[in-house]
């Protein structure tokens, strides 16, 4: 068990099992590349947040586009990917999307089969630590991973608390660049 | 056949409590059911809607066998899973919520038995024949008096002994058989609600029959702060509308302000329009915090449990008027009144008063006495910003909101006099007070959030109770058609995500000719907001259950008129008989009621409760995002799950293929998808063509306003045929219906889950 809080209280892990927390960015983009059928899960708050004045759902948007994830979209994040030309493969809410996923058996965004990792981003992060604690508890079929700039202890892996936007940001361009030489 | 004599005993004993004898209509098949009589409709609700578990923990901490690791498939020491533990775990919250209610209701008649004698007549007006909907349906007796309503309290206590029983170490196994309880327990809370609320419109003459009921004044700034204060806070009337006879019968009532905080006001409001409604839960410590309560009357449910140390910071007093929550204080219900009043004001001491008659005396002459020593002022803008420059930006206060808000940056704004921002993020606090206890510079932070909290007075509603029997008769047919789009409910807490919510939505449905009712907090804060002319929806929009009406049905336990109102459809507009006759009227409402529940800052054991007695009824509920931490939903996969319904008419089984309504139990990430969820969850697959075009017409707009543009990608689940489309989305949806092979198919004359499922309820039951 880690021994890392959360940054948000409301996710404090009462429990054994929690997320392995990984700083490095080549070590996700390794994760991500050797993924079969990995999953992107974009949630609202992408289209509100920003760094350094770039929004977070084009950080996303440039990740999976790189490395070929299939996007799902939550809530009502699909409004601001179309206006940023980018259609995503399925529309679910969190609960929905996490609900098919527990099936080993779905087929998946793209018909192919369940996807082995799920990568979830921009969701409110009590309702996002819920929906990993699902997948922790009910799908041992696949691995979760969040690029959301907290520790999230249901998930498989996770980035660390970062204090400083720079560091969240920095991260996410490195994890562009592995993924970019890893193409 | 020992065992045939004792269920023929029971049954005798059932008939009896129930009074078959009264021919009002035959007795059905469920009379007092209890665990096992309605699990089989549970079961094949499941079916579609099964339980979605989000573990908080990974362990079970319930005994000294444990604590027990339930990760990756192990069991506990008594055998346990991790999804049954979650049930269990439900089971409890339902337990605590009904059982919260129920008591309100016991204790309630006892008091109103002990004023008016077991005899007095249950009338609800002139134009209220069907009075106790859930409590027919569900025991089969039609209460007449004060003493039936006893007779059903009694039953609703002796099946929660039972429930609560089953979560004891080692016994149910099944998740499946948890929920079925935790269903139980919540249906049974309905009849607790509709028990407590029926008995407070006899006892008190509450409003009743009548739509137009009075506006009350609410908001903090609508207390004449420069009188004695007496705040209410909590559910419970007895006391409230005993203070309320003590001050008019000393002519005190001038002199004295009295306002409520939570349901407490919502029923004291129905007593007195004089009263004044202070707001929701969430502002309750920040209320007190400002010091401007004299006196603070507790009786039950959702009061906070530190009120005397509260109280003590700011001078008030305090008078714990129910058993419930004592706080350790002396109880001084024998104490003579000069004594405890002179210990009030000059010991500054708190007491548990269980008398309301002598609990108002007190209360009455306290606030009388006290004020003048008091300092009632809001902190000005200058105390705040210096407090608010002590801030460290240590982000500590931020880590413990359970509302995930930016505290640092509305410090830094105020230090620097910049309101606005702040202003906003007030509207999302929830009130819990923890940011302040975190504060390494003991910044006392809901205090500086005085200078942005809104000084508005708004109109609200009072509570009218029970939805008038003409009023069915005039909505039935629209309803159950599909040309009124939907019942919409907005219940519960009102903490989360942002106060503003419920009353966007409340507007939204109601211009579009939705019905809407509201209950306890999300009543208040649905009139927390005025439009561009100064109105608030309650008195923008008319007050009656019709299309485009807003209607506030009263505190919580008013919360069994609208699971009632779905009843009443059933029985008046169907003529489907409701007695003892439960599996029937939800399989109705599930298949042609089009309404849905919102709880949308939903938090509490209630409110998980109130949700789930829905949810058995056939009444979907979305919820706001926080309520993922509720650790179960009732979920169904549109396009896998059972969607095959028995056509009573044509008596075949019959795959429609159509998710209506999609989920049971919902978690809305955002207001936005809430807007599009609301519409979907109201379709049913009795809608006509028509209505159903009305329908997918509000789905479709609200879609494109919401979710940027296109249409719905499940849209074609819910065109059953080219008259189905809405006219003004005609050849947009057709192309698409076109582009994804959408084959038309025949609509259901009478859909039902009667014969789908094993059930003693024979398929003739439901044709009308």
């Amino acid at each position: 068990m880690s021994s890392v809080i959360p940054l948000h209280r409301v996710n404090v892990l009462t429990g054994i099992k929690s997320a392995r927390l990984i700083e490095d960015a080549s070590q996700y983009a390794n994760l991500i590349q050797k993924a079969k059928r990995p999953l992107f899960v974009l949630g609202p708050l992408l289209s509100e947040w920003s760094l350094d004045g770039k929004l977070l759902i084009e950080y996303a948007l440039e990740i999976a586009k790189i490395a070929n994830i299939p996007i799902c979209a939550t809530a009502h994040v699909k409004g601001k990917m179309v206006e940023l030309g980018v259609k995503p493969d399925s529309i679910y809410d969190a609960v929905e999307i996490v609900n098919a996923l527990k099936d080993a058996e779905w087929k998946g965004v793209k018909k192919e089969g369940n996807h082995d990792l799920v990568i979830f981003f921009g969701i409110r992060s009590d309702l996002e630590e819920q929906c990993l604690s699902v997948l922790k508890h009910f799908a041992p079929h696949l691995k979760t991973m969040t690029l959301c700039k907290y520790y999230f202890p249901h998930a498989n892996y996770s980035l660390p608390n970062f204090r400083k936007d720079e560091q969240w940001k920095a991260f996410l361009e490195n994890l562009i660049d592995s993924l970019k030489k890893g193409e | 056949m020992a065992e045939v004599k004792e269920v023929t005993r029971k049954l005798e004993e059932i008939r009896e409590l129930i009074k078959a004898e009264i021919p009002w209509e035959p007795v059905g098949p469920t009379p007092m059911p209890e665990i096992p009589d309605l699990r089989a409709w549970d079961m094949r609700l499941l079916k579609t809607y099964k339980p979605w578990y989000a573990p908080f923990c990974d362990l079970c901490c319930l005994c000294t066998y444990g604590k027990c690791d339930l990760t990756q498939g192990r069991r506990g020491a008594c055998g346990i899973d991790i999804a049954t533990q979650q049930a269990r775990i439900i089971l409890l919250a339902c337990l605590m919520g009904c059982s919260a209610h129920a008591s309100h209701a016991g204790h309630i008649l006892e008091f109103l038995i002990e004023r008016h004698g077991p005899d007095k007549k249950v009338d609800l007006g002139t134009y209220i024949e069907l009075e106790a909907p859930n409590i027919r349906t569900v025991t089969g007796l039609k209460p007449e008096t004060l003493g039936d309503l006893k007779t059903v309290i009694e039953y609703v206590y002796k099946e929660i002994t039972h429930l609560l029983d089953s979560t004891h170490f080692g016994q149910e196994g099944s998740y499946l058989d948890y929920e079925s309880k935790a269903l139980h327990a919540s249906m049974l809370d309905h009849v607790g609600m509709e028990v407590a609320d029926i008995a407070q419109i006899v006892g008190f003459n509450y409003p009743t029959s009548v739509a137009d009921t009075p506006m009350i004044d609410m908001g903090w700034n609508s207390v004449d702060k420069s009188k004695p204060v007496i705040l209410l806070v909590g559910h419970n009337p007895a006391t409230s509308c005993t203070l309320i006879d003590y001050l008019r019968e000393n002519d005190l009532y001038d002199k004295v302000e009295v306002a409520g905080i939570c349901c407490t006001a919502l029923e004291t409001t129905r007593y007195s329009d004089k009263a004044k409604i202070i707001g929701p839960l969430s502002r309750q410590l920040f209320y007190i915090r400002t010091g401007i309560a004299d006196v603070i009357m507790t009786d039950e449910q959702c009061i906070r449990t530190d009120m005397p140390i509260e109280a003590d910071k700011v001078d008030s007093r305090v008078i714990a008027c129910l058993d419930k929550a004592m706080y350790g204080l002396e109880d001084a219900t024998e104490m003579e009144t000069p004594e405890i009043v002179k210990q009030m004001v000059e010991d500054k001491k708190h007491f548990a008063i269980l008398d309301p008659q002598k609990a108002s005396e007190v209360a009455a002459q306290v606030a009388l006495k006290i004020p003048p020593k008091r300092r009632k002022e809001w902190i000005t803008d200058e105390e705040a910003k210096e407090l608010a420059k002590k801030c460290t930006q240590c982000d500590m206060c931020e880590r413990v909101c359970p509302n995930l808000l930016g505290l640092g940056k509305a410090m830094k704004d105020i230090s620097e006099g910049n309101l606005a921002e702040p202003q906003k993020l007030f509207n999302k606090c929830i009130g819990c007070g923890k940011c302040d206890q975190e504060c390494p510079q003991h910044i006392p932070i809901l205090r500086v959030m005085q200078v942005v909290a809104s000084k508005e007075t708004w109109k609200i509603r009072a509570g009218r109770g029970a939805i008038m029997d003409t009023e069915i008769r005039n909505v039935g047919a629209p309803i159950t058609l599909g040309t009124i789009p939907g019942v919409v409910a907005f219940v519960g807490c009102s903490n989360y995500p942002d106060i503003e919510d419920v009353a966007d939505m409340v507007d939204e449905f109601a211009r579009r000719k939705y019905i809407v009712v509201l209950t306890g907090c999300a009543a208040m804060v649905a009139g927390m907001k005025k439009d561009k002319d100064g109105k608030t929806v309650y008195e923008k929009y008319p007050a009656d259950f019709d299309a485009g009406g807003v209607v506030n049905v009263g505190s919580c336990v008013s919360n069994a008129h609208i699971t009632g109102a779905a009843i009443k459809i059933a029985n008046i507009f169907a003529a489907l008989p409701l007695r003892a006759n439960y599996e029937v009227m939800a399989d109705y409402v599930l298949n042609r009621v089009g309404a849905c529940g919102v709880a949308w800052g939903a938090m509490s054991q209630k409110a998980a409760s109130i949700g789930t007695g829905c949810n058995r009824l056939g009444i979907p509920v979305l919820l706001g995002p926080h309520s993922s931490k509720y650790r179960r939903l009732y979920l169904s996969r549109k396009e896998e799950d059972d969607w095959r319904v028995m056509d009573a008419r044509k008596r075949e089984i019959v795959d429609t293929g159509e998710p209506s309504p999609e989920h049971l139990a919902y978690v809305a990430e955002t207001k936005e998808k809430a807007m599009v969820m609301i519409p979907k969850l109201c379709i049913r697959k009795n809608d006509t063509p028509q209505g159903r075009s009305i329908k997918l017409n509000h789905y479709i707009s609200l879609y494109k306003k919401y979710m940027g543009g296109g249409l719905p990608e499940d849209l074609h689940l819910f065109v059953r045929r080219d008259a189905d489309i809405p006219l003004v989305y005609k050849k947009e949806v057709r192309a698409y219906l076109q582009q994804i092979g959408w084959q038309p198919k025949e609509p259901v004359g009478l859909p039902t889950l009667i014969g789908t499922y094993p059930s003693k309820v024979p398929l003739d039951a439901v044709i009308h």
